[in-house]
């Protein structure tokens, strides 16, 4: 019948969308194939890229990654409570729903947006007052980054906020608690689950993202070891190299960048949905 | 074969019903007969499964995940017996034969006609006239058609609670079932329109056979001919007709059970 | 409790400034961008020296105006929208409604972990589809707007899968049991019944994923845009597109000119991503209103 054909079709669309993600990892896997031999592995996760020379190690740009994404989190995640806690409990109403849409607003502004925006007006800054280099450095990539993943942090704690149950903060009310006493005592340790959720997609957030790596940091590749050095992250890695042949081993090296890109976003996952079973086991 | 056990004014019978929502079991082994052309009410504390078994006669319960259902249960329909819970039965064309109101009343979101030309248009094969008698018939049955024939293309939510109610009910009139099912009807309506629906209940079962769960005893006192005491998951005690108006009887069960 | 007091006070006032803070990261980037674009608004910026009719009848290329990057982006979103609008329905309703249960939490987890993959191991895998298409069947392969287009339809497939289920599931319960009751059919009661309340919240999840199909720049640069290509002839040709052209001013300006055309087209592609955000928002409060 019809009927049967159509539903067909529908488990077709779900079968397709649910195997994308180990399709990606297949061609991931299947295009870094030839390097996982004992001398080229060796290079490819060394410290030292400079293709000229056959060097081809990856890994200052996994550590960059890495610490990126982590230094653009612990700055995100106070600012991100702070405004979580102002749009939920201590701002009125109607200032709540300015920034609510605000805050969303600014989920759709284009990343490249804030490179372009960035580029003249945080670099020069930057390039002052550390007094060398060209401003395009890792402290310049954090701060933009810290700004891009900050609205997606927020709705993710607000939305941890408002799934407290209602009977907590109808008794904390009852109890005679300040706004600040109810988010301090109440609120925060019940949504921690929440908030490492938070976090944890923002680091997932702040590791894919490709243009502020690609526009602000540098692209130098080598080991951070000042905040004002020019790095480049494994995602400006991929942007970078596509341009040369497809026999070289600097080409098939994005693939391996792309498969620890897929590995970290993956451990992500994992550990967002370990921490949301958790949390649920405790409701 | 199967069909002389079964007494000749009988619609539905239950034998050793069962319904599980995952671990949780909510009608335990349960079993009786529901009369022909009678309103049957089932009526029980709060978490007694009443809901539970009227849904188990249209296999409504088959929706929720981890729904189990066993035993064994018959329904009369177009004069044969059919065993509803046997992998053979479609559970889609028993409901087009099994009408069902629900406590609050949920028009769709469209028109005052299109809430009951959708269904015909959808299920059954009829053309546009026959529809439109259709259509008429049911909501005359209702007592809608005074009512609503000048604004049928306006929208149902107009309508006050009580018109909603019957509006729905002319909704599942309009497939023609042989059973109406109404979870606690009127529970959400005001007096005036409550007491409107009872009567047309009263009317109704002249065509239809009715199984209709109760909140309000008095109410139940008013329209049974005869109720089903339902406590616990199982079916306590059958009262007839002549029990029901029994003052005595009527509260000793009300006392018992509530 | 004196000093707990102090410490209250303080967090209350560091919470306002973190607003503060922000309000004021944004006013500053859209006031800043809107300072240095405003004056160059205009024809000029968008068809160069070429009048407009002409260059919107194809009769004269545009070569100094954002005019086929404009182009680029609005086949973009087009191509990559009928794309993954059906699959990304299509899926969605496979997932909240015929998923056996026991595989839903990890099919469900499959969809998040497709929501999470970088945009650039989107376009590396939209790159990689075209490196085999090379090796095994044509060499002709290239990348090119159709390769771009499926690679963001693939990035906001997961997007559209939640919204779906999020949409189905939104609606109040005694509105789902309607059509099963009355002997639907579950392709009936989906189709007439529960699709239809569910089509505005469906909607401005559509015109969201529209907006990250057009400012998305990494998968671009990976699947076959260029930055200069004029508009493309077919959907097997290079493109241009907003986002890749700012990026590219950006990291290769020559002239004041070619600057002021990067803040023009940093100005439209926020206003384009800005419209489809009021508009989506839109949407969703006349729903609310509405019930």
């Amino acid at each position: 019948m019809k009927d049967k054909i159509l539903e067909r079709c529908l488990y077709l669309a779900g079968l397709f969308a649910v195997s994308l993600s180990v399709l990606i990892l297949f061609f991931l896997i299947y295009f870094s194939l030839p390097l996982f031999q004992p001398a080229i592995l060796k290079n490819i996760l060394s410290f030292e890229w400079q293709p000229l020379y056959g060097k081809f190690g990856i890994l200052p740009m996994a550590l960059t990654s890495i610490i990126l994404a982590v230094l653009a989190v612990t700055i995100a995640l106070p600012i991100g409570l702070g405004i979580s806690c102002l749009l939920s409990s201590l701002a009125n109403k109607g200032i709540a729903k300015i920034g609510d849409i605000l805050i969303r607003f600014m989920t759709s502004i284009p990343t490249v947006i804030y490179g372009f925006v960035s580029i003249f007006v945080l670099i020069p800054f930057i390039r002052d007052i550390s007094g060398k280099g060209s401003g395009f450095c890792l402290l310049s990539a954090i701060f933009v980054l810290s700004i891009l993943i900050l609205p997606t942090m927020v709705l993710l704690i607000s939305d941890s906020f408002k799934s407290v149950p209602k009977s907590y903060i109808e008794s904390s009310k009852a109890l005679g608690f300040t706004p600040i006493q109810e988010l301090i005592y109440i609120i925060i340790p019940y949504s921690k689950f929440g908030i490492i959720n938070a976090v944890i997609l923002g680091f997932g957030r702040a590791i894919g993202d490709t243009m502020i790596a690609l526009m602000i940091a540098g692209n130098a590749a080598q080991v951070p070891y000042s905040f004002f050095d020019s790095v480049r992250t494994l995602t400006a890695q991929i942007a970078l190299v596509l341009a040369s042949d497809t026999e070289s081993l600097t080409f098939k090296s994005i693939f391996a960048s792309g498969l620890i890109l897929f590995i970290f976003m993956l451990l992500a996952s994992l550990s967002s949905y370990f921490i949301i079973h958790k949390k649920r086991l405790n409701q | 074969m199967v069909d002389t056990k079964f007494q000749s004014d009988w619609k539905i019978h239950i034998e050793n019903l069962c319904v599980r929502f995952g671990s949780k079991e909510v009608i335990k082994n349960t079993s009786a007969s529901f009369s022909q052309n009678k309103i049957n009410s089932i009526i029980g504390p709060s978490g007694s499964g009443k809901t539970t078994l009227l849904r188990a006669i249209n296999r409504l319960n088959d929706i929720e995940e981890n729904c189990y259902t066993s035993g064994k249960l018959f329904i009369k329909l177009e004069d044969k017996w059919h065993n509803i819970l046997s992998n053979y039965s479609s559970p889609v064309y028993l409901r087009r034969k099994i009408g069902m109101v629900f406590q609050h009343p949920n028009p769709l979101p469209t028109t005052i006609k299109r809430n009951i030309t959708l269904a015909l248009k959808i299920i059954t094969g009829l053309s546009r006239s026959e529809r439109e008698e259709r259509l008429i018939n049911s909501l005359q049955q209702v007592h809608l058609w005074d009512e609503v024939k000048d604004r049928l293309k306006k929208p149902a939510l107009i309508l006050s609670g009580g018109q909603q109610q019957r509006l729905c009910l002319a909704r599942t009139l309009a497939l023609e079932p042989e059973i109406i099912l109404l979870d606690e009807p009127t529970s959400s309506l005001d007096f005036k329109a409550s007491k409107r629906i009872e009567q047309l209940l009263l009317e109704l079962k002249q065509k239809y056979t009715l199984i209709v769960v109760s909140h309000s005893l008095r109410q139940t006192r008013r329209i049974s001919d005869k109720v089903y005491v339902l406590s616990n998951g199982k079916i306590a005690q059958e009262l007839s007709s002549i029990q029901i108006h029994d003052d005595q009887m009527f509260y000793k069960v009300a006392e018992d059970f509530f | 409790m004196k000093r707990t007091q102090t410490i209250e006070n303080f967090l209350f006032l560091y919470c306002w400034s973190c607003g503060i803070f922000l309000i004021t990261v944004v006013a500053c980037l859209i006031g800043f961008l809107l300072y240095k674009s405003m004056p160059n608004i205009g024809l000029k910026l968008i068809f160069g020296d070429v009048h407009w009719y002409k260059a919107l009848i194809g009769k004269q290329i545009v070569f100094d105006g954002i005019w086929p990057a404009m182009v680029g982006t609005f086949f973009l979103i087009i191509l990559s929208t009928v794309i993954s609008i059906p699959l990304g329905i299509s899926a969605g309703i496979y997932l909240s409604e015929y998923c056996p249960a026991n595989l839903k939490a990890m099919f469900s987890f499959f969809i998040d972990l497709l929501a999470g993959i970088p945009s650039i191991v989107m376009g590396l895998f939209g790159f990689s589809l075209v490196l085999l298409i090379h090796k095994f069947i044509t060499p002709a392969a290239n990348t090119c707007l159709i390769v771009s287009a499926l690679s963001l339809a693939f990035l906001v497939l997961p997007y559209l899968i939640k919204t779906t289920q999020i949409a189905l599931s939104s609606i109040p319960k005694e509105s789902q049991l309607i059509g099963p009751s009355l002997g639907f059919s579950k392709l009936d009661d989906l189709w007439h019944i529960r699709l239809p309340q569910s089509t505005k919240n469906i909607l401005s999840g559509i015109i969201l994923s529209i907006g990250r199909c057009a400012e998305d720049t990494a998968v671009i640069m990976l699947t076959g845009v260029v930055a200069i290509g004029g508009i493309s002839d077919s959907i097997f040709s290079k493109y241009e597109a907003l986002p890749f052209y700012i990026f590219y001013i950006a990291a290769e300006y020559t002239s004041a000119e070619e600057l002021a055309r990067g803040y023009g087209a940093s100005l439209i592609l926020l206003t384009i991503t800005g419209t489809l955000f009021f508009v989506s928002y839109m949407i969703r409060k006349r729903l609310e209103k509405r019930w």
